[in-house]
This record gives structure tokens, C-alpha cells and sequence, in this order.
């Protein structure tokens, strides 16, 4: 079995599945055999992941594993190839996870079923291919591909301004997303050979300057993605207007995109440039936990409120991968997938909450607990998570972030001060607007113009398995994240050792005497810090 | 037997959390059938397994070295965060008083919540109340200690917002969670801090590094003035003091317990830290200065209270300030000893109080009076209570308040006065609310009040006797001073401090109908004091207003300028889009003009170097 091109099988099975999706017989018109199709395949497909990953993924294994590697047009050097490592498998099992879930979320979903669970489909295999593939016009390909379903998902269901929103989100992404391009090209074409296979990509010797001008175009795309202040106002547009499943995706998976392209190219392919933008991405980082948090309490909608929110705790993430410590990269892998977690409940409950109020301001929701006890107990949990309570798995992250940043060698001991006591300070306004949003939307007394024309009726089964399916990620993290962490940790430790070997000032203080007493050094596993050649 | 009970000792706090999950079937209406009494006993069961537990464990480490279990919980790269428990006899018994209390809260909760439809949930935040505090009790790690604070502010939360449909309840929850998240979250710097600097978060280790640690004077104070700021938090210290007032919108049984033992886990943890906040001298004396502010000023803002739960929360702060001036010079005995007297007395006021409130659904102070010959065991549970927080002979106050001012005899003689005035406020106070609520007429919300029935009646009395007994505990655990060395000026000192707040708060004038008073600086006196010296005002228009200002610019400059640019972009492509279709003229001869043009000046441009 080992020779089975596994990941290949799970990206092309939703598509191919998709497309079966026109031919399904639909008698009432409603969509229920459609979306119980796209259920399974989803469960098909992540169970089938689970399976891979279970039998032949090694996790002591720092390196790419799963490879496959075929000949696509072979005159252009293009070849389909996809493999994961600690980095991409974490997030390819969430974005099952996620993606099967979200189409539970879609029940609801009635109006042009078919075109919408297609759509979903092939997103499905869409994220995958993102966080599987290894050559980077691939890359580029389905990168660009994903924004298709997306933009149709948010034009055709999303709120009253969905055409704005998907317009914006389309161009912004896609103007955003050329730069991955030429980087790509210029990557490919530099020196004498030419390859687009990112291992490759990576082992080239660029020189600096032509290394930070790659950075820098790579940073804008993902930036965008990410999203990192100021490239970030399409976010709140979008995920104000779309629908709950594709809210899901959204903040789910698709911010993670970025993130994860950020660690797979910026840091891994340039770490040279990476050594010289770190602290410019620690200080966006922080501006974006501060910025995000503050603009969300005074946002009055609550779709956008939760958006803002999520843009907030990417910012971890930025931080993260600039500790050039074992722990602060380790923290933004998990800030990703906790954040998707939590993320995704968050929205979902949104959408729960909007499908019984039928409004998003704050104003004229209230009271709202009295007639759903079980949301309400649902909403505070995920609000909870999202706050970073120790139990749930954005303390950890968030923690391993601070704790990875304050060890770090890298900064001067002012400027770390300066940095997590800032960050605290957005920490602190996370509660802020969390729990006045929680306080707006369900204590006190019933509003009775909301009441009077709206049936609110409490929390059915289908919600409370997709919460429960949410929580228990989110929980057991965060009282073990052990379980998690080990998953990954070969690869984030190999990483940084990769990275450090770039930073001039760690260098000498690593390799003169690799155990010296400082007392949080990083630990280094092996001395072959090029990346792939295990 | 015994050797697996020990070993499993870790299991105790643990039992609070099975019971909350317990629950689970009631809470969310899984079983409606039987009513939610049913995950109640549940839960009061779970109670008394730790209870028994515990007790065994206590007689196994009697006169033993403390041991510690550890367990791994997250290592990366060289560091490890290790849950730490330690399994001494202060650790056991500290969470046998906590089970202890837990289980005549609950027991008490059954008559007081008898009408609420949300019982079980509320039984479930109990259990999560009793397994943070008991597993404080014995946490060994600063970084367990933290996380349990933490859980300790949620479950704050929850209880405090049980009643959520009720308009004060609404910021009242919130700003209890915000309060406590401030204070926690300063801590957490703190303890990321040690854990750079230390290495390890165990108190053992923590406390050998502090021993030879040399530290810069400001980075020292800025380590101890975050770690206290989680105790202040917690323990409702100034300036997070205004959450405890505003939480006793909560149910009156978690309010007991928050009281007691809930402010005092806080205490508890500042007396864990207290070597490392020795390091920094000027931490100290910060909590010397927070203690006192607190106990004077909270002592004072009490009297003015007509709430009857929120004229006894502020005495909570007050003794809460006195243990912190303990700590700040470093008499942890003394500290401890304070909380466990003030524990068990403001448990014994509170369910005295919670059952005044049952009966007349009343808790102003106004409209009381007379109690005493309806109710006779709250009244002597009030009373008895009242003697064993104050510093009267012979109850447990006047042993921990002897003791402080003997250690403070020395050198301290401005805190020997505070807390010889906190004293006497809270006597004045404390005989202010037995007056009006237990003597003089009968009020018409009093008039028809029977005594309360026996599920609330059995704690109350039982915790009566346990106060009344508190002398014979205290010397059977030698903490007492024998008699015959007693400092007697300091006795009469605390004697005389005592009686004259009790002949103050005797003769105070208490006009019921008209209650404020028309007199104008009294009436200005009152005012700042009933409305706690306007500090949560004052905190509105700074903390809170420039939140919102800021909050409200960031988004401006999000929308307007942000947004703004992005769209401006857009604009202008449409714009030039809209101006240049007006070239498409649709005439054959322009476009060839305009073909030729271009085409003249490219060549221009191309053969430029000829010319």
C-alpha cells in the first residue's frame, strides 16, 4: 500500500466526485439527496486521510513524506507533485475535518443546492491541493483555482452585499496572488538551472537583495491572505456577507492559506530574507493583535465583529514564525489549527444565531438567552475558546507564542519587553469585545421588538453535534496539546534550526559550542539543516 | 489501601469536575423526567467522596514530608511545563476546609435554589468552583496555580451570570471576568517572565532560584507588581475591587464560597509567591499600600451600604487587604491564619444573610427589622459569625488580629492603627446591619418570615458550631499563643478598639424611612461612600471611555481610510474606464488617426538617438 498515491487520491476524489453531483436525482427539488452525497463523499475522503496519515505518515520524520511526483507537461518542467510534512499535514487533516463539517453547517441550504454543494466539493479538493502541493506552479494553479468557488459562493448566497464583497474579495486576492507568480518565475529562472519544485526552490543560493525582493512579493500575496493590516479590509466585507458553511471555510481554512504559505516559502525557501523582515513582521503582527481587536469592539455587526476578531489572532501567527524558536513557530502551526477550530464554531454559531434573529446588529438583538439556552451556552464555550482560556487550545498556542518570543535569542531584551507586553495588552482587549458582544446579544431582558416578529427557537441536534465536534478538538488540545504538537514537532524543530543558521548573531552563538548554558537555546536535532536532503 | 488512597490523591480535585460533568444529562435536558434534583445528589456525593478522601489522605501525611506528584504535561524544547501537586499537611488541609465549606454550600444551594429551574447547572458550576479551588489548594507550579486561577474567573463568571435575564447581571458578569482577566493576564507576564529567568515554574525550584537570584531593582519590580496583580485581581483588591460588589448579583450559595474561600485562593496563591516577591522590596511595600488603601477605604465603604450582601463583600475586601499587609511584610503565618478565621466567618455571615434573603425577597437593609424572634438560628449564625470576624474576645478574629498586630508591634506602628480601625469600622458595620435587619420592629417584608427549612438550616448551624469551636481548633493545631505570654497592651488595645466601635455602632442613629441624610456634609460623606469613593465613575471616564474612543478611531480610520484607499482604487479604474469609452466612437477614420499617432510618436521615441 505504500506505493498508493495517497494524497493525489484525496484531492481528486471531491473533484471527481463533484462532478458526478449534475446527474444526482433530486425529486422535491430540495437538495437532500445532493447534500447527503456531498456528506459522505466528505466523510469518504477525510476518513480516508485519517487512514493515510494513520499508516504512512511517520511523525518522527522531519522530511516531506507521501510523495508523489508525476510528469505533467514535461516540456515547461511541470510536474504534479504533493507530499506532506509536519507542517501541511496538521492543516490537511483540518481542512477535512472543517470542510466535512461545513457541509453539515450547509443543511439549511436549499436555493441552487446543486452549484452549492458542487462548489463545496471542489473547494474540498482545492484546499487540499494548496497545503499538498510541492511544485510551486502548481501551487500557483490551485491557489488561484480556490478563489473561484469561493467567489461564486459568496456572490450567489451571501447577504444583501454580496456583490461587493465577492468583487472585492476576487480582485483583491487575485491582483494579490500574481505576485506568487513572477516570485515563482523569478525563483525558478534564477541561476542555471531552471525548476519550480519548491525542495529545489529552496536549495538555490539566492543572493540577498534578490532574496528580499522575492520576500517582499511573496509577503503582499499572503499578506493579503493571512490577512495582515493594511492589506485586510476585503476580509470583513466577505466574511460579513457570506453564509455561514462558507464563513466556516473562510476563516477555517482559507486565512490559513496564508500562514501556511508564509512558513512554507517565506521562511523555509527565504530564510536569509526571513532573518532581515522578522522584526518588521513582529511589529505587523503586534499591529494587528492590537488594530484587529480594538476595530472589532467598536463594530456594531456581528459577522464583522467575529472577522476582525480573526484577523486579531493571526497576528500571533506573524509573531510566531519570527522567534526563530523551536516553541514560537511550534505555537503559530498551532495557533492555525486552533484558531481554525475555534474560528470556524465561532462563525457557525454566528450564522446559527442570524438563521433564528435574522439581523447581525447588535442593537436590536438582547435577551436572546431566555428562548436558546443551549446556543447560548454554545456561543459563551467558543467565546470562551477564543479568548484563550487555559483549557482550550488558543491559551496554548497563544502561550507558546509569548513564551517562544520572550525566550527568543534573536531580539534585543527592550524590544521582546516592548513586544509581549503589547501583545498582552491585546489580549486583554479580546475578552473586551467578546464578552460585551455575548452581554449585547443574550443577557438581560427579552428584547421585545425582536421577539414580537421573530420565532427563536432553540439549538437542534445537527448544531449541537457540529459545536460538540468542534469543542472536543479545541478542549483536548488544550488540555493536552501534546497531542497535537508531537505530530509536527520534527519538522518545526528542523525549521528552525534552518532558520537560525541564518540569523548571523545565532549562528555563532549555536555552533562554537552547541551546548552552551544559555538557558533557552533551541535545540538543534541534526546537523543538516538544508531543507529535504534527509 | 492507605498507599493507593495517597497516591491517588490527586484525584480529590478532581471529583468537583466529574460531578460538573455528572450533571451534563440534567443541565442540558437530556433527562427532564425526574426534575434536576437528581444532579444535585450527584454532585453533593461527589462532594463527600472528596471529603472522605481527603480526610484519609490528611491522617496518611499527618507529621509525613510533604510529597509531590508531578505530571509532564508539555515540554518543548528545554522547557517543561509540569503539573505539580504537593501532598503536605497545609495543602490537604487547606483543601479539606475547601471541600469542606463546598459541601455545606451545596448542601445549602438545595434549599436556596429549591425553585430554580436551572439547578443542575448550577450544582455543575459549583463542582467547577470546588475542583479549581481545591486543586489551588495543592498546586506545586505557579503555571497549574495560574491556569486554575484562570478557571476559578470563568467559573466566577458563569455563577455570577447564572441569572442572566436580569438587568444588573449583564455587566455584572462581565465586568467580574474582565476585572479578574486584567489581574490574571498581568500574572501570566509575570509567569512567562520566571519561566525565562527560572526555567522551571515549580515552586520548589522557583523559590532556590530566588534564593540566589540577583536581579536589576526595576526588573524585580516589575516581576513582583505582576504577580500580584493576579492576587489583587482575585481577591478584589484595589483597583480591581469593583467586580465582588457587583458579583453579589449572583446566587447568595456561590456567594458564600466566593466570599470565602474563592477570595482567599487568591490570598493563598500570593503567600505561595512570597519568596519571589521577597526579591523585590518595592513589591512589597506596594502590597503593604494596596492592603491598607483597601482595608481602610473598603472598611469605610461598607458602613454605607444598604444592600445587605454588598454591606458584608466590602468587609471581604477589607480583611483581604489586612492578609495582603501581612504578606507585604512578609508574615505568611499570620496571612494564613487570617484567612482561614475570615473564611469560616464570612461563610457563617453569608448563609446567615442568604437566608434573611430567602425568606423576606428583600435585601434592603431598609426595609428589615425585627428578625430576630422569626429567624433565631440565622440571627445567632449572624451574630456568631459577627464575633468571629471582629477582633472581640474569644472567638477566632481576635486570635488572627492579635496576631497581626503583634507581628506588626515592631517598627509598624501606622499598620497596628489600621488594622485597630479596621476593627472598629467593621464592628460599627457589622452592628449597623444586625440592628436593622435583626432588631427593632417589625417591617412589613419581615412580618410574615418563618425560619428557613432545614437544608439551608443544617449547614448554617453546623458551620455556627464550627466558628464557635474555632479557639479549640486553632490550639489544637498550636497557633494560638499561650495566654500567659500574650502581649497584654496588645489585648487591650484590640479590646478597646472593639468597644468602641461596638458603642459607636450601638448608639449610631438609624433613621429607616429616611435613611439618607438631609444634613449636607454627611449627606456629600455618604454619597462618596455608598457609591465606593466613584471609582467605577472614574474608571468610566478614563479606562473604559478612552477604550472606546480609541476602539471607535481605529475603526473610523479602518472604514474611511483603509477601506477608503482599497476603494478609492477601484473608483478610479472605473472612473477611467467610464471616461475612456467616450473614445469609442464607433467612427473608422478617428480610430486610424489615433492609430497613426501613436505609431508617429513610437517611432519618435524609437529613433530618437538618429536625430
Amino acid at each position: 500500500m505504500s506505493n498508493f498515491p495517497w494524497l493525489t487520491t484525496i484531492i481528486f476524489l471531491p473533484l471527481l466526485a463533484s462532478a458526478a453531483i449534475p446527474f444526482i436525482p433530486d425529486p422535491d427539488g430540495k437538495g437532500r439527496p445532493i447534500r447527503w452525497y456531498a456528506l459522505v463523499v466528505g466523510l469518504i475522503d477525510f476518513t480516508l486521510m485519517v487512514y493515510a496519515f494513520c499508516t504512512q505518515y511517520d511523525f518522527g520524520n522531519p522530511g516531506l513524506q507521501l510523495v508523489e511526483s508525476y510528469n505533467w507537461i514535461p516540456q515547461i518542467g511541470l510536474k504534479w507533485s504533493v507530499g506532506a510534512d509536519g507542517i501541511s499535514m496538521p492543516l490537511i487533516l483540518m481542512t477535512g475535518f472543517i470542510t466535512t463539517l461545513a457541509t453539515l453547517a450547509a443543511w439549511p441550504v436549499t436555493f441552487k443546492s446543486r452549484l452549492f454543494y458542487f462548489l463545496i466539493l471542489a473547494m474540498y479538493g482545492g484546499q487540499i491541493a494548496v497545503f499538498a502541493a510541492q511544485d510551486m506552479l502548481v501551487f500557483f494553479l490551485v491557489w488561484e483555482l480556490e478563489l473561484i468557488p469561493v467567489y461564486l459562493l459568496l456572490a450567489i448566497w451571501g447577504g444583501y452585499k454580496r456583490q461587493y464583497a465577492a468583487t472585492k474579495f476576487i480582485l483583491y486576492t487575485a491582483l494579490s496572488s500574481l505576485f506568487i507568480l513572477v516570485a515563482g518565475l523569478a525563483m525558478a529562472f534564477y541561476g542555471d538551472t531552471v525548476t519550480f519544485d519548491m525542495r529545489e526552490l529552496g536549495l538555490k543560493d539566492y543572493s540577498l537583495g534578490f532574496e528580499m525582493l522575492v520576500y517582499a512579493g511573496l509577503l503582499i500575496s499572503y499578506g493579503v491572505k493571512l490577512p495582515i493590516v493594511p492589506l485586510h479590509t476585503w476580509l470583513p466585507d466577505a466574511h460579513g456577507e457570506a453564509t455561514a458553511p462558507v464563513h466556516m471555510l473562510l476563516a477555517g481554512i482559507l486565512l490559513k492559506m496564508g500562514g501556511y504559505a508564509l512558513i512554507r516559502m517565506n521562511v523555509e525557501m527565504l530564510p536569509a530574507a526571513h532573518a532581515k523582515f522578522a522584526p518588521a513582521l513582529v511589529i505587523l503582527g503586534v499591529v494587528n493583535i492590537i488594530y484587529a481587536a480594538l476595530t472589532s469592539y467598536a463594530q456594531r455587526n456581528l459577522k464583522r465583529k467575529i472577522a476582525y476578531s480573526s484577523i486579531s489572532h493571526m497576528g500571533f501567527v506573524l509573531i510566531g514564525i519570527s522567534t526563530f524558536t523551536d516553541l514560537g513557530i511550534s505555537g503559530a502551526v498551532l495557533q492555525m489549527v486552533s484558531h481554525g477550530l475555534i474560528g470556524a464554531s465561532l462563525f457557525f454559531l454566528v450564522g446559527a444565531t442570524y438563521d433564528r434573529t435574522h439581523t447581525l446588529v447588535l442593537e436590536e438583538m438582547g435577551g436572546v438567552a431566555q428562548k436558546m439556552p443551549k446556543i447560548f451556552a454554545m456561543f459563551t464555550a467558543c467565546s470562551l475558546a477564543s479568548l484563550a482560556l487555559p483549557g482550550m487550545s488558543g491559551f496554548v498556542a497563544e502561550l507558546m507564542v509569548f513564551v517562544g518570543f520572550a525566550t527568543s535569542d534573536a531580539y534585543s531584551l527592550p524590544f521582546r519587553i516592548i513586544v509581549v507586553i503589547l501583545a498582552a495588552i491585546g489580549v486583554i482587549l479580546t475578552p473586551i469585545y467578546l464578552l460585551s458582544m455575548l452581554r449585547e446579544i443574550f443577557y438581560g431582558p427579552e428584547n421585545k421588538e425582536l421577539t414580537s416578529h421573530e420565532a427563536l427557537v432553540d439549538a437542534e441536534p445537527r448544531e449541537i453535534f457540529i459545536i460538540a465536534c468542534l469543542l472536543i478538538p479545541i478542549i483536548g488540545i488544550g488540555l493536552y496539546p501534546k497531542i497535537l504538537t508531537q505530530i509536527y514537532d520534527a519538522t518545526t524543530v528542523k525549521l528552525t534550526s534552518r532558520i537560525r543558521e541564518s540569523v548571523p548573531t545565532l549562528v555563532q552563538r549555536d555552533h562554537p559550542n552547541p551546548v552552551a548554558n544559555l538557558p533557552f537555546q533551541a535545540a538543534t536535532v541534526d546537523q543538516a539543516p538544508r531543507l529535504g536532503q534527509s | 489501601m492507605l498507599q493507593f488512597l495517597l497516591e491517588t490523591s490527586w484525584w480529590i480535585p478532581c471529583y468537583g469536575l466529574v460531578g460538573a460533568v455528572l450533571t451534563l444529562p440534567w443541565s442540558i435536558g437530556l433527562i427532564q423526567r425526574t426534575g434536576p434534583r437528581p444532579a444535585a445528589y450527584l454532585n453533593l456525593l461527589m462532594t463527600c467522596l472528596a471529603l472522605v478522601h481527603g480526610a484519609i489522605v490528611l491522617r496518611g501525611v499527618w507529621h509525613q514530608d510533604p510529597q509531590v506528584i508531578l505530571l509532564h504535561w508539555f515540554q518543548a524544547a528545554d522547557l517543561d511545563f509540569s503539573l505539580a501537586l504537593t501532598i503536605s499537611p497545609v495543602s490537604v488541609g487547606a483543601m479539606e476546609a475547601v471541600t469542606g465549606l463546598s459541601l455545606l454550600a451545596q448542601f445549602y444551594a438545595l434549599g436556596y435554589m429549591e425553585k430554580d429551574w436551572a439547578l443542575a447547572r448550577f450544582f455543575a458550576l459549583m463542582g467547577i468552583f470546588e475542583a479549581a479551588i481545591s486543586g489551588l489548594a495543592v498546586s506545586d507550579s505557579l503555571f497549574l496555580s495560574y491556569a486554575l486561577l484562570e478557571i476559578l474567573t470563568l467559573s466566577t463568571y458563569l455563577l455570577v451570570g447564572f441569572w442572566y435575564a436580569q438587568p444588573l447581571v449583564v455587566t455584572a458578569a462581565r465586568d467580574a471576568f474582565l476585572t479578574k482577566r486584567i489581574g490574571d493576564l498581568l500574572l501570566l507576564m509575570g509567569v512567562i517572565t520566571l519561566s525565562t529567568m527560572a526555567g522551571s515554574l515549580n515552586f520548589p525550584d522557583l523559590y532556590a532560584w530566588a534564593d540566589t537570584a540577583e536581579l536589576s531593582a526595576s526588573t524585580s519590580l516589575l516581576l513582583g507588581l505582576s504577580l500580584i496583580a493576579g492576587p489583587i485581581g482575585k481577591c478584589a483588591q484595589f483597583p480591581l475591587h469593583l467586580w465582588l460588589d457587583e458579583a453579589m448579583e449572583g446566587p447568595n450559595p456561590a456567594s458564600i464560597l466566593r466570599n470565602s474561600v474563592v477570595v482567599a485562593a487568591g490570598a493563598y496563591i500570593l503567600i505561595k509567591m512570597q519568596p519571589i516577591l521577597a526579591l523585590s522590596p518595592g513589591a512589597l511595600t506596594v502590597l503593604i499600600v494596596i492592603g491598607s488603601v483597601t482595608a481602610v477605604g473598603a472598611s469605610l465603604v461598607a458602613i454605607a451600604q444598604i444592600d445587605i450582601k454588598r454591606a458584608l463583600s466590602h468587609s471581604t475586601s477589607a480583611y483581604l487587604g489586612l492578609v495582603f499587609m501581612a504578606v507585604g511584610l512578609q508574615w505568611t503565618d499570620v496571612a494564613l491564619l487570617l484567612l482561614l478565621t475570615h473564611s469560616i466567618a464570612k461563610a457563617l455571615m453569608f448563609m446567615s444573610i442568604g437566608s434573611v434573603i430567602l425568606t423576606t425577597n428583600n435585601q434592603n437593609l431598609t426595609e428589615m427589622g425585627g428578625l430576630w424572634s422569626r429567624m433565631p438560628a440565622t440571627t445567632i449564625a449572624f451574630a456568631v459569625g459577627s464575633l468571629g470576624l471582629v477582633g472581640l474576645l474569644p472567638l477566632g478574629g481576635f486570635w488572627a488580629m492579635y496576631q497581626a498586630i503583634y507581628s506588626f508591634w515592631f517598627g509598624q506602628p501606622i499598620l497596628v492603627t489600621i488594622v485597630l480601625l479596621v476593627n472598629g469600622l467593621t464592628i460599627i458595620n457589622l452592628l449597623r446591619v444586625f440592628r436593622l435587619t435583626f432588631l427593632g420592629q417589625l417591617q412589613p417584608k419581615t412580618r410574615r418570615s418563618p425560619e428557613v427549612a432545614w437544608p439551608m438550616a443544617v449547614p448554617m448551624v453546623s458551620l455556627t458550631v464550627v466558628a464557635l469551636l474555632m479557639p479549640l481548633i486553632l490550639h489544637n493545631f498550636s497557633l494560638l499563643p499561650d495566654w500567659s505570654y500574650t502581649n497584654k497592651i496588645i489585648v487591650v488595645l484590640l479590646l478597646v478598639s472593639g468597644l468602641i466601635g461596638s458603642a459607636i455602632g450601638v448608639t449610631l442613629p438609624l433613621n429607616r424611612g429616611w435613611s439618607r441624610t438631609i444634613y449636607k456634609p454627611l449627606r456629600l460623606a455618604q454619597d462618596v461612600l455608598a457609591y465606593d469613593f466613584y471609582v467605577d465613575r472614574l474608571y468610566r471616564l478614563t479606562v473604559v471611555a478612552g477604550i472606546n474612543g480609541l476602539s471607535r478611531c481605529s475603526a473610523w480610520f479602518d472604514r474611511y481610510i483603509v477601506d477608503g484607499l482599497v476603494n478609492l482604487a477601484g473608483l478610479s479604474s472605473i472612473l477611467s474606464g467610464e471616461v475612456l469609452k467616450y473614445s469609442i466612437s464607433g467612427q473608422s477614420q478617428s480610430y486610424i488617426l489615433a492609430i497613426f499617432l501613436a505609431a508617429g510618436v513610437l517611432g519618435l521615441l524609437l529613433t530618437w538617438s538618429i536625430w
